[in-house]
């Protein structure tokens, strides 16, 4: 029987000229969730993007049943039943979710949105697929507006389904739900192409796995028979080991002391309900909780982007609660942000990214100094392994992974006093997340004091030297590095007392 | 830079190839029709320059609150300002005239951004009132206050005029001033920064109402720039305001197709221009009607800023964007 999907030797140069693949093969069956795993700027993205229809390759050739196919557009794609849920969301945001399906579906054949409902409904019932049609997609939580992409997909009658790193914006327990839904839907014969560079993934939810190196397919696996290790050499040709933690060799003065903090999100929501606790130099403590537990907020009324309602933020001793962002970056706060279009001005170039937020320290007089500018950026990208075209291209060209490293890079290689780190190693592959994972650590041993933020509870757990479970705004926990395990902290997590 | 001239080479032999079916079907001769309007339109650089320089500047006070992310429509009105004040203040004061103009105008832009920074105005709405208020409002003082003793129908002369080379020359260093200020000052990445992303600005530290702000008078300054330059070689404004009108929409074309850039504004002006002083000739010599040459132009500006703008709206409006 010939494979549901074939794709012979496709090779992409973009316009810009990086060669995204050369020469890449996959092969996805009938009925199989098939992992395509790869470190960031791999080619992942652009190899499905190109059977979903949104890229055309430079050459090479695509199958699908047996058919040489070449799609010119998504909706030609999606009439033989092929769809992709992006990385970041295609939905729009001000548009409710059945409004958004009758969007999706009304380009591709005739359907009133009636008809779109009640399938929608019944689908939803049927598989599990809980989505509040009615709800503006801006109001759901990541999870929930995955889902709704999903369904969006099954309307369409996809019988391959592409998802792009999944489980990047998801908390445990929709990443959880997600594998599940996942199982239910092979079992209804669509077949998945899973995107991801976590190794921990492939083994729960895949068949079968090709890995993804510098454009190239390097190998094909049993999911069931290979091991992470053995995948994690595939993927980036060398053996790779995780950090060990170490204790802080001595905690200093309390840099950062938060006292009874509370805020509300865009929504008016209340998030955070009376928060305290204190970071001292030398020591990083983490913030453990589910996605939506006060997070955000927490770190934006820190880094002086959000006021909160009640409560104070002293940084080395200077009361800066509703004071501008300035006011922080002055007493020394570096702020990596969950957001990379919030860290980076995406349209801008790696050069102007590279003095975002220290664009007075590159100055000389009124001008900018893009001497230094570009020094700093070149001492950026080379230590973070950055990879890109030019220095002046726009870091919207710049892959996840890459644009996540130039954004961390710069606030880790800056001086300050106190590191808030939210998601740090969000979209990075295993190599680059444990490098910034040692560059935090080393920058703690050097005496700052950091608050780390992370829905990676290993992460957390593997380098905090206190860790504080929030759970609906509030400090339900706080626990000595050795003495948080996974058990004790999921708990907290969960709200149990 | 390769990619972009070409792709403005190609908007252009589209923009010709319409024309040319548009003259053929009113039943004008194409070929010699434009051939006129380029040979003769370029043929005589100083009316060339002395018709450029104010689209220069009108260009230029779109294209800075441009990339502040705004949308400074109210550059005709910054004109009409520019040179009424103008011509009011060259009578005594000669050449600091030029200064009078292009405060009034800076002052007027300022006063926008303020409004929209401050009290969330939206910019477009309030410069489209404040255009047509000074429309009329020129229109009364050059018939009530400024008339021309003998001639009715028009203002007094202006008490100044550079000359059309030295208008170029001011409107090129305006364009040098304004490339310098965006891309090498401390300010002008920080209005880059509040254009290209508002989180990342709030996030950087950036004061988005100062940007806001200061780019519009800056903007201002150049639209009231523009008018003065245009009255400046007029020698005065009249009562049908016809030598004025456009000149700050016409900045909007201008500086798109110059791909918003300082220096790209220079080249399209003198191109629009071109076509414009052509567009002239050829109602002479073949009779066209003026609106031909309307149409013609404004073709050409829509063809050849549509790739251009059209990147900008997909990027900024598109899916997902907020
Ligand atoms: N739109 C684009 N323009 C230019 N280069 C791109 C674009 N998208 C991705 N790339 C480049 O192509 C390579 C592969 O990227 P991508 O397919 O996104 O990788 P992955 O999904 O595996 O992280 C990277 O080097 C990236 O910088
Ligand atoms: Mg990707």
């Amino acid at each position: 029987m010939a494979p549901l999907v074939f794709m012979k030797e496709i090779r992409k140069v973009y316009p810009e000229g990086t060669v995204a693949l050369r020469g890449a093969s996959f092969e996805l069956l009938e009925g199989e969730v098939h992992a395509l795993l790869g470190e960031n700027g791999a080619g992942k993205t652009t190899l499905m993007k190109i059977l979903y229809g949104e890229l055309r390759p430079t050459s090479g050739e695509i199958y699908f049943r047996g058919e040489r196919v070449s799609f010119r557009s998504p909706q030609e794609a999606m009439r033989r039943g092929i769809a992709m849920v992006h990385q970041s969301f295609a939905l729009v945001p001000t548009f409710t979710v059945l409004e958004n399906l009758y969007l999706a579906i009304s380009s591709v054949r005739k359907v009133s949105q009636g008809e779109v409902r009640s399938r929608a409904a019944e689908l939803g019932k049927e598989l599990g697929i809980e989505v509040p049609l009615n709800a503006r997609v801006e109001q759901l939580p990541a999870g929930m507006r995955q889902r709704a992409e999903i369904l969006k997909a099954l309307l369409l009658e996809a019988k391959v389904i592409i998802l792009d790193e999944p489980t990047s914006l998801l908390t445990p327990f929709e990443a959880e739900a997600l594998i599940a839904l996942i199982r239910r839907l092979r079992a209804k014969g669509v077949s998945f192409v899973y995107v991801t560079h976590k190794l921990r993934e492939v083994k729960e939810v895949a068949d079968r796995v090709t890995v993804l190196r510098k454009g190239l397919n390097v190998g094909t696996l049993q999911a069931r028979e290979t091991s992470e290790a053995e995948m994690a050499k595939l993927m980036v040709g060398a053996a790779v080991e995780r950090a060990k933690r170490r204790p802080p060799r001595e905690v200093g003065e309390v840099v950062l002391e938060v006292e009874g903090l509370v805020a509300r999100d865009e929504m008016g929501v209340e998030r955070l309900r009376g928060v305290s606790f204190s970071v001292r130099a030398g020591e990083i403590v983490g913030i453990a909780g589910v996605q939506g537990s006060g997070q955000r907020e927490l770190a934006e009324a820190i880094a002086g982007l959000r006021r909160p309602e009640r409560g104070s933020i002293r940084v080395r001793g200077v009361e800066i609660a509703g004071k501008p962002p300035r006011e922080a970056r002055r007493l020394g706060v570096l702020y990596v942000p969950e957001l990379r279009e919030e860290g980076l001005a995406l349209e801008m170039n790696i050069v102007e990214n590279s003095i975002l937020a220290r664009q007075r320290g590159h100055a000389r007089g009124p001008l900018v100094d893009w001497g230094s500018a570009e020094e700093r950026a070149r001492g950026l990208v080379e230590r973070f392994k950055v990879v890109f075209g030019s220095l002046w291209d726009r870091a919207a060209a710049l892959s996840g992974g890459n644009q996540q490293r130039l954004m961390v890079g710069r606030e880790l290689s800056s001086r300050g006093a106190l590191l808030i780190a939210h998601e740090p190693t969000q979209g990075l592959d295993v190599t680059s997340a444990e490098m910034v994972r040692e560059e935090i650590l080393r920058l703690r041993d050097e005496g700052m004091a950091v608050l780390l933020i992370s829905s990676d509870l290993d992460e957390v757990l593997e380098l905090s030297d206190r860790v504080i479970v929030l759970f609906e705004g509030r400090s339900v926990g706080e626990l000595r590095g050795e003495e948080a395990s996974i058990e004790k902290v999921g708990r907290l997590m969960g709200g149990a007392a | 830079m390769i990619a972009a001239l070409s792709e403005v080479a190609l908007a252009l032999a589209a923009a010709l190839a319409f024309s040319s079916l548009l003259l053929l079907a009113l039943g004008y001769d194409a070929a010699s029709s434009l051939l006129t309007m380029f040979s003769y339109g370029f043929g005589n650089p100083e009316y060339l320059a002395a018709v450029a320089a104010p689209l220069v500047l009108s260009a230029l006070a779109f294209l800075i609150p441009f990339k502040a992310g705004m949308f400074n429509i109210g550059g005709e009105g910054q004109a009409y300002l520019g040179a009424l004040l103008f011509l009011y203040a060259s009578q005594g004061l000669g050449a600091l005239g030029i200064a009078a103009g292009a405060l009034a105008g800076a002052l007027l832009g300022g006063l926008v951004g303020a409004l929209r920074a401050f009290l969330g105005v939206n910019e477009v709405i309030a410069s489209i009132m404040i255009n047509w208020t000074l429309f009329y409002v020129t229109l009364f003082s050059v018939s009530k206050y400024l008339t021309h003793p003998e001639y009715p129908h028009r203002s007094i002369d202006v008490g100044f005029s550079l000359g059309a080379p030295y208008s170029l020359l001011l409107a090129a260093l305006a364009a040098l001033a304004a490339y310098a200020l965006l891309y090498r000052t401390l300010l002008g990445y920080e209005i880059r920064v509040v254009g290209s992303s508002p989180r990342a600005a709030a996030y950087a530290g950036i004061d988005a109402r100062r940007a806001a702000v200061i780019s519009m008078a800056i903007g201002g300054l150049f639209g009231g720039l523009a008018g003065t330059l245009k009255v400046m070689y007029v020698g005065h404004i009249d009562a049908t305001m016809s030598a004025l009108f456009g000149v700050g929409f016409l900045g909007i074309g201008v500086a798109l197709i110059g791909r918003a850039n300082p220096l790209g504004s220079v080249a399209s002006a003198l191109l629009l221009a071109g076509m414009i002083i052509g567009g002239h000739w050829m109602e002479l010599r073949l009779g066209t009607p003026p609106e031909l040459t309307d149409v013609i132009v404004g073709t050409t500006v829509l063809v050849l800023s549509a790739p251009y703008a059209l990147k900008l709206l997909l990027k900024g409006g598109g899916l997902g964007g907020g």
